[in-house]
């Protein structure tokens, strides 16, 4: 009897266990509203975060008797680690932000998303081609590119430019390695870079310097076994990041602070110049006292075999669908996409300084740097290395790149250590 | 302990829940993860079965190594850091002077301090450019010395080693005092009217007989060493050039940055083994059985 009573009480934990576990099944689809969830990153407190919200509101008010949109918020740095853990598991929520190129590519593999193609004709010929093809894989569109990263800008204060004898910013390497060498006598840090989270250098400096020596091509042919890393145009561009660092462009402490903190060193006007993408235009707008005084150029050019018009770039913003969304759960989220990424979202975010791929009309309210980093985009982008390699790949270099600024490892060995890890990866 | 029928059913109630959620979030992964050691898998598609090939590539892989070199370093400046120090500071405290209660807070705070906010802290005092080390052996004429502490390979070891040790120390402190007050007076008393000296009566006496404690001590100190991961994570990632990769954060790296659960999962299985096998050596050697 008594044992008995141990059984039942042991199988009772039990279920408490396990309830908590299996409660959390929604009862949606037999209802009259069809609830979605959405992942995204959006917890700072940025205006574009506010514009994706406020659409998402509106919506739901719209259609508040069928859908109803439920956002979920994870913190960016977080956000990918716990979307492909989640992924592994089987559990990812109905819509969830992703990236362009090669990192919603593992998710494609594992048959995660759900293709657009039905419903692509929305935006025909007002998103270019160019920009959507970011988020397809294999002819099949995954995501829809609310914004536009570009990765590769050059911010600088103007007064400090002119200080160190330069009228106009630099238009060549050598020009710019001059402008170095002069804040360098001047005591002005020259450039700010935070690169202890590795990504810095490879997003933001050898995406466009990698194109300038080796044309956008390079990176798809050098996947596909056509081309190599060990090219000679690689490794000079490589070795761009290695002379930098020679040159004591970069603030001291740039392997021990973040992306984020050599920005705070930008803004104070401490270092002259500031490599970021897109993204900075909004922190340095409201970072800096004299916005007037902010300039912003492209890379210069490198004596390569590569377009200097282009800088690299990406889409972004993409929201993709879970494969396993069908009839009326389908139907809203395909709804819900089409009034997303609608005319309302881009001006919006065109309004708080977020370059997006589709034209939108611009008054004299918009900041100017803000203009002239839009018109970067016109000239064509090239790819960003981190949306392209593969994961390893990716780390190789960012890892490599730090160790070339401390002398760790020569540009020539990275390249060859690179072009190993591609063979092997293919096998 | 001899159990009759009745409290030994007691027994098993009360640690039925406990043992449940054990079994559930710590065996079942570890047994999970011995699986997916032999798997290939990217978390996404299917599994494949490659036998004990990430255990091949495993040890040829000079990176792991790296951080395998790394995390011993770790342990080794934790053992002979932490224990020491702690115990020195514990006899000094284990007298009776005025605020001593305050003396032993202070010691203890790091431990209740966040980690990252720990690292982040330490990372402005290390900062090469206005860090606080650096101004201060400025300020003192002892420029030579400043060194770029966290960004220059031969160094960002021992900076991180520096920041483990102190956020550790406080708790083998109290471990260590509560020890030290277990030691009953009397003894005392006798070492003293035989005419012990101080030095004499803490290592003749003091120390053998808190010995247990201080092997537990090392024993926690060596398997916390070994999953070290939240301070190096925020303070280097593990950078600069891999100068301060250790284990955990290869593995973690390796499994979510670089999408390879399987090869993830069997660095899990070798640190699992690692660890095991280390701390069976070292009770072997500091004389006690295994377990």
């Amino acid at each position: 009897m008594k044992k008995l009573g141990i059984l039942v009480l042991g199988l009772l934990l039990l279920f408490s266990l396990t309830a908590c576990s299996g409660g959390k099944e929604k009862a949606s689809g037999d209802g009259k509203i069809t609830e979605l969830t959405v992942w995204n990153d959006w917890t700072e407190n940025r205006p574009e975060y506010k514009v994706y919200k406020d659409i998402i509101a509106k919506f739901n008010e719209e259609n508040k008797d069928s859908i109803h949109v439920k956002i979920e918020s994870i913190p960016h740095d977080q956000y990918e680690t716990k979307l492909r853990t989640q992924a592994a598991g089987k559990q990812l929520p109905d819509m969830f932000r992703v990236w362009p190129g090669a990192r919603i590519a593992p998710l494609v593999e594992g048959n995660a998303l759900l293709p657009l193609n039905e419903i692509l004709d929305t935006w025909e010929g007002k998103i270019p081609e160019g920009i959507m093809k970011d988020y397809a894989v294999d002819g099949k569109q995954y995501a829809i590119p609310a914004n536009i990263s570009e990765t590769s800008l050059i911010y600088y204060h103007k007064d400090a430019v002119k200080k160190a004898g330069f009228e106009e910013f630099p238009k060549t390497y050598d020009e710019l390695k001059d402008l170095i060498k002069a804040l360098n006598d001047e005591k002005v840090t020259p450039i700010a870079l935070g690169n202890k989270a590795i990504w810095p250098l490879q997003s933001v400096y050898i995406s466009t310097i990698g194109d300038r020596f080796t044309g956008s091509e390079f990176l798809p042919n050098t996947l596909s076994g056509k081309s190599s890393f060990t090219d000679e145009n690689f490794v000079k561009a490589l070795s761009v990041v290695e002379e930098l660092a020679k040159l004591k462009a970069f603030n001291e402490d740039f392997n021990t602070i973040d992306e984020a903190q050599s920005r705070t060193l930008f803004n104070s006007g401490e270092a002259a110049m500031h490599f970021a993408g897109s993204w900075a235009i909004g922190p340095i707008l409201e970072g800096v006292d004299n916005i007037d005084n902010i300039g912003v150029a492209p890379f210069p050019s490198f004596s390569g075999e590569g377009d200097t018009e282009k800088i690299s770039g990406a889409a972004g913003g993409g929201i993709a669908l879970n494969a396993e969304l069908s009839g009326k759960k389908k139907e809203a989220a395909f709804k819900f996409l089409e009034y997303f990424y609608g005319d309302e979202l881009y001006q919006g975010l065109a309004k708080s300084n977020i370059v997006v791929p589709v034209q939108v009309e611009m008054d004299d309210s918009i900041p100017e740097i803000y203009q002239t980093a839009n018109g970067f985009a016109q000239g064509g982008l090239a790819p960003v290395y981190d949306a392209t390699l593969t994961p390893e790949l990716t780390d190789m270099i960012n890892n490599g790149l730090q160790s070339i600024t401390i002398g760790e490892k020569t540009p020539k060995e990275l390249a060859e250590e690179m072009q190993k890890e591609n063979e092997q990866g293919k096998k | 302990m001899q159990l009759t029928g009745k409290s030994k059913a007691a027994l098993i109630i009360g640690l039925l829940p406990a043992f449940l959620i054990y079994t559930v979030f710590a065996i079942y992964p570890i047994i999970q993860s011995f699986y997916y050691s032999f798997m290939e898998w990217d978390g996404f598609s299917e599994m494949e079965f490659i036998g004990l090939q990430n255990f091949g590539n495993l040890f040829q892989d000079e990176l792991f190594w790296n951080s395998v070199g790394n995390n011993i370093f770790v342990v080794i400046a934790s053992v002979f850091g932490q224990i020491p120090i702690a115990l020195f500071i514990a006899l000094l405290l284990n007298r009776k002077i005025k605020g001593l209660k305050i003396f032993r807070t202070i010691g203890f705070l790091p431990v209740v301090l966040s980690t990252v906010v720990i690292s982040l802290t330490w990372s402005l005092i290390y900062n090469t450019k206005d860090g606080m080390i650096n101004e201060i052996l400025r300020a003192v004429g002892l420029d030579f010395l400043a060194q770029n502490w966290l960004g220059d390979t031969k160094w960002s070891m021992v900076a991180v080693c520096i920041t483990v040790i102190w956020q550790f120390v406080g708790l083998y402190l109290i471990i260590f005092l509560a020890a030290l007050q277990n030691i009953p007076e009397e003894v005392m008393e006798a070492a003293k009217m035989d005419g012990a000296s101080e030095w004499v009566t803490t290592w003749k006496i003091t120390i053998p007989m808190i010995w247990d404690t201080i092997i537990v001590a090392i024993i926690l100190c060596i398997s916390g060493s070994l999953r070290t991961f939240d301070l190096i994570y925020v303070m280097t990632h593990g950078g600069p050039s891999h100068s301060t990769d250790v284990m955990a954060l290869y593995m973690f790296n390796e499994t979510f940055s670089n999408l390879k659960y399987g090869y993830g999962s069997a660095i899990s299985v070798f640190i699992f083994f690692f660890s095991l096998i280390l701390i069976g050596i070292v009770k072997k050697v500091l004389g006690q059985k295994f377990i």
